[in-house]
């Protein structure tokens, strides 16, 4: 038994001065060489073209121009391989994953464990992971303050012995468990517990943020410790004489930077015909900003103002809401017994996704001016099967 | 002594999850197997479309401060 998948996705952010387009690619491939044991691989990749902000100035700023808009072009490639075995109603894996890219180099190893109870009315599951991730610095003596340290101009010599090049570690720790329940014929619900600890080096190192009136600029500081904490919760029910299953979710989310958010979502999905499902979805998301981000560290009082020893030019740190829409067209087809979908496979699937997100930063700006790339649209497109 | 309060806070929110879900699944085995289809469905299913969902996943944890409840995974930055 061999299943596969393949999949692509388009991110677009539109933008006269800051437009950003990443290309997802991937593949994985899963085999089943004995009864209750699947291995695994698979492989993505991030292509990364377009334009960030690599100075963050706020509404005080005396020079508008001072920010600017640095291009960017990477490739980050992520391989991944994992086993599982199954024996029962109990799954245990494992999985190792490594990715790398120009300035970023990340190793994470997964452990996992899920068991069915009660005629498999309950899921019940508990995953781990580890990740050793590594951050190319500009080699900013780690004793000079930080209000002087510079960002890092390029990624040309990082992961090499070049003198003013430094790497910096961070270590993610995630745990998870989720509990998944059948009520009734037609419904289910889940439950998500996530917790996550980061340590080490959390900015961006290319980033710099006007700390003085006078202009100063320093490299983007962060705390060096984060702890972060999720609840989802999230049902289906299916609506039997109209062939459509509708979904509602939310999540509460705090960490230790004092960002507090909570999500929204709504899915529904009609059967066309029998080989053929149409879904709609729709998910409004809002932030509080971090303890410490402000949009301007000059003015002397929040939110024109420093808070505290650290500073920030991320605007995902900063307050905001987003709506998304999207909607989805899915293919499947089974065989049967002695039977194959175009004479190969046991199954087939495929699938065609659009999505928009529309986000609205309530403070963050561009030295006043509000950014004009909130509009961003997802494309996806993929096939899976078996054979 | 601050971590120790939290530590103990998060004991008592795991213990009284695990009796949260112990009290609500004890004895109820409430759907049997010969009920199962629609629950069995692929619209039925939390994150049925795999590769796709990971992807709205990625890019939406890229752009927001928040993160988790959906699946554990690692594997590197890409937060450009």
């Amino acid at each position: 038994m061999v299943d596969f998948d393949l999949h692509a996705a388009l991110f677009h952010e539109a933008s006269p001065t800051s437009a950003m387009t990443v290309l997802a690619p991937g593949a994985s491939l899963g085999v089943t060489p004995v009864e209750g044991l699947r291995v695994g691989v698979g492989w993505e990749a991030d292509i990364v073209s377009g334009a960030t902000e690599s100075v963050k100035a706020g509404r005080l700023a005396l020079d508008p121009d001072i920010v600017s808009a640095a291009s960017i072009d990477d490739t980050r490639h992520v391989f991944t391989g994992n086993l599982a075995v199954e024996r029962g109603p109990a799954t245990l894996a494992v999985g190792y994953g490594q990715a790398s890219e120009s300035d970023y180099r990340s190793r994470s190893i997964t452990v996992s464990a899920s068991t069915d109870l009660l005629q498999r009315n309950t899921q019940l599951a508990l995953a781990y992971a580890r990740g050793f991730d590594e951050v190319c610095d500009r080699a900013n003596p780690v004793t000079r303050d930080p209000t002087v340290r510079l960002p890092l101009d390029t990624s040309d010599g990082c992961f090499t012995e070049a003198p003013e090049r430094a790497v910096r570690d961070v270590a993610l720790d995630t745990l998870q468990v989720g509990w998944t329940q059948s009520w009734t014929p037609v419904f289910v619900t889940q439950l998500v517990f996530s917790g996550g600890l980061q340590h080490g080096f959390l900015g961006n190192p290319y980033r710099s943020v006007v700390i003085g009136a006078g202009g100063q600029t320093a490299q983007e500081h962060h705390p060096e410790n984060r702890a972060r904490g999720a609840v989802a919760g999230r049902g289906r029910y299916w609506f039997r004489d109209l062939d459509l299953a509708v979904g509602v979710g939310g999540r509460a989310y705090r960490d230790t930077w004092d960002l507090l958010s909570g999500s929204y979502e709504l899915e529904a999905e009609h059967y066309l015909a029998p080989w053929l499902r149409v879904g709609a979805r729709a998910r409004y998301y809002h932030q509080t900003g971090t303890l410490f981000f402000s949009d301007d560290y000059t003015g002397g009082e929040p939110v024109l103002g420093p808070r505290g020893q650290y500073w920030t030019g991320d605007r995902e740190l900063s307050p905001l809401h987003s709506y998304l829409v999207g909607a989805k067209l899915v293919g499947a087809w089974k065989g049967g017994a002695g039977r194959r979908v175009g004479s190969l496979f046991t199954q087939l699937r495929t699938v065609v996704a659009v999505d928009f997100v529309d986000t609205r930063l309530e403070q963050f700006t561009w030295a006043g001016r509000e950014p004009d790339d909130g509009l961003a649209i997802l494309t996806t497109v993929g096939l899976s099967g078996g054979f | 002594m601050a971590e120790a309060n939290v530590l103990h806070r998060y004991r008592t929110f795991a213990w009284s999850a695990a009796a949260l879900i112990a009290v609500l699944t004890s004895g109820c085995a409430t759907v049997r197997p010969e009920q199962r289809a629609a629950l069995a469905d692929p619209a039925m299913q939390f994150e049925a479309e795999g590769g796709e969902d990971e992807s709205l996943q990625h890019a939406l944890e890229n752009r927001e401060g928040a993160w988790g409840g959906g699946s554990v995974k690692g594997g590197g930055c890409g937060c450009n």
